[in-house]
């Protein structure tokens, strides 16, 4: 009788079986990808119609690059919440409690979950960032800028993914969801792509400077305007650090909960 | 009519419990303070300040996203089995919609005083009278009874959830690419016409004029028109989705 343990490799490997379950899911309802490609994306078509004639008035530039980055954001975000309401239907109907016994590292579900998300925010992304280039988004500093402007959005749903399954594990989980939802298109709003910071009334200033989607998007723009990014990278990889570092371990422990619940929520 | 008061009931009692009511009454009340915030430097609306401009593109917007919320709740009673159950009971066949109607003017009138409190803490006032108040605030409410109907009808024949959730689409254009926000002069040429004559800049405009009591009698009727129309034509259709045999 056999009593291997899975190893790291078959860990890798049910990782990615997982994912493109998730992926094949997405292909058969198309309503999550439909959800992060096509409302930010006209998002991006109208409030860009919209503002930046009285962008450029205004302040001489049409702040697309800071558009563009808020929207793929907030689109990524978006689709993780509309994602995370697929966690408890899956939990009550007992599939994840079916997988849970199977001989793989538990871990593999949890790093399952981070992996679609991530193809999905590279895939939306790719699509919103060639849209902004339609209405004159350019690299300044060379297109090899391109990849750390996709690869920021990538690991900021990455980390939002275990807050958002942090959450969908959670017994009566709908509501909450919708709550983050409304809070993080929120956060998202309050950045430099809606309208330049200093435009924005005085006392929302020290919350808009704090808030980490505004380090986000700044990187995201300095690296389309080809300038050094440094400052805001920095600080957005020490939020999405200390985020992750908070909120991977509960997101581990309420989906270990979840699954070993026998789908009765 | 007992039926239809416990089956409304049971909706608010729901939405309480789902935060449905409380997002129908924060999301205008945030998207005037975020807009005004963010935009009212940027958007020329000449003597008017911006929160009294896009007050009426608030009102619009979450009237617009209380139907899209009746999509998702017409597709649960249908896939949940409610709606079947019901139908052995002693109760008008159309007796859920019209809780589910009731519901959202409920929802409507709950967001249209938030959005136009807030918009008071912004120096907005209602400077019409009563006839043009009386105006300002049935208009919104036709509005979303007609909507909420042609979702209450998408979402029945769905039968889905996140029904509602495709139907942010088209909202989203429509508001955002209409005079609701900004004069039809900030957007490009070629798309102005579009802006200018599409029915949430009718409205909109029609709701600015209402509120300073200066609205034009061609601007009214054309308005009243799209409401009443929209409400008889998506109305029939609701009714008839409500009756279809299964």
């Amino acid at each position: 009788m056999s009593t291997d343990l899975p190893t790291s490799r078959s860990a890798a490997t049910a990782s990615v079986v997982l994912a493109e379950r998730i992926l094949t899911h997405w292909r058969r309802h198309p309503l999550v990808p439909l959800q992060s490609l096509l409302l930010p994306a006209l998002l991006l078509v109208t409030y860009h119609l919209m503002v930046s004639r009285s962008m450029v008035r205004l302040t001489g530039a049409d702040n697309l690059g800071a558009l563009v980055s808020m929207c793929t954001v907030a689109g990524a975000m978006m689709g993780s919440i509309g994602a995370g309401f697929q966690i408890p239907v899956d939990r009550d109907n007992g599939l994840l409690g079916r997988f849970w016994v199977q001989p793989v590292r538990r871990g593999s579900f949890l790093a399952a979950i981070l992996l679609a998300e991530a193809a999905r925010t590279a895939m939306a992304g790719s699509l919103i960032l060639l849209l902004g280039m339609a209405f004159g988004l350019r690299f300044e500093g060379g297109w090899l800028a391109v990849i750390p402007f996709l690869l920021i959005p990538v690991a900021l749903i990455a980390v939002f993914a275990t807050i958002v399954t942090m959450v969908a594990v959670h017994p009566r989980s709908t509501s909450m969801l919708t709550v983050l939802g409304a809070v993080s298109i929120g956060m998202a709003f309050c950045t430099g792509g809606v309208a330049p910071v200093e435009l924005f009334p005085g006392w929302l200033q020290p919350a808009i400077a704090v808030q980490p989607l505004t380090h986000v998007v700044d990187a995201m723009q300095a690296l389309a305007g080809g300038e050094l990014a440094g400052k805001s990278l920095l600080m957005s990889a020490a939020w999405l650090l200390g985020l992750a570092v908070l909120f991977a371990p509960l997101a581990a422990r309420g989906y270990r909960r979840a699954a070993e619940s026998g789908g009765c929520g | 009519m007992t039926a239809v008061a416990a089956l409304t009931e049971r909706l608010v009692r729901v939405a309480l419990r789902d935060f449905d009511l409380l997002i129908g009454i924060a999301t205008p009340v945030a998207t005037l303070l975020g807009l005004n915030a963010a935009l009212r430097h940027i958007i020329d609306t000449g003597t008017m300040s911006y929160a009294d401009y896009v007050l009426p593109a608030i009102i619009v917007q979450a009237m617009l996203l209380g139907a899209v919320t009746t999509a998702e709740r017409a597709a649960w009673e249908q896939s949940s089995g409610f709606t079947i159950r019901l139908r052995a009971q002693p109760v008008s066949e159309l007796a859920p919609m019209t809780a589910r109607m009731l519901y959202c003017l409920i929802r409507g009138a709950l967001a249209l005083a938030a959005a136009v409190a807030t918009a008071h803490l912004l120096g907005f006032r209602l400077t019409g009278g009563i006839t043009n108040t009386t105006g300002f605030v049935v208009l919104p409410l036709i509005l979303t009874l007609a909507l909420s109907l042609g979702a209450d009808a998408t979402g029945t024949w769905l039968r889905r959830s996140g029904a509602g959730q495709l139907l942010l689409i088209p909202q989203l254009i429509l508001v955002l690419a209409s005079t609701g926000l900004a004069p039809a002069d900030s957007f490009p040429e070629w798309i102005q016409p579009f802006v200018r004559h599409q029915p949430v800049s009718q409205i909109t405009g029609t709701l600015r004029g209402l509120a300073t009591g200066n609205a034009a009698v061609s601007d009214l009727v054309i308005t009243a028109a799209w409401c009443v129309g929209l409400l008889v034509a998506l109305g029939s259709i609701a009714v008839r989705m409500q009756r279809r045999p299964r």
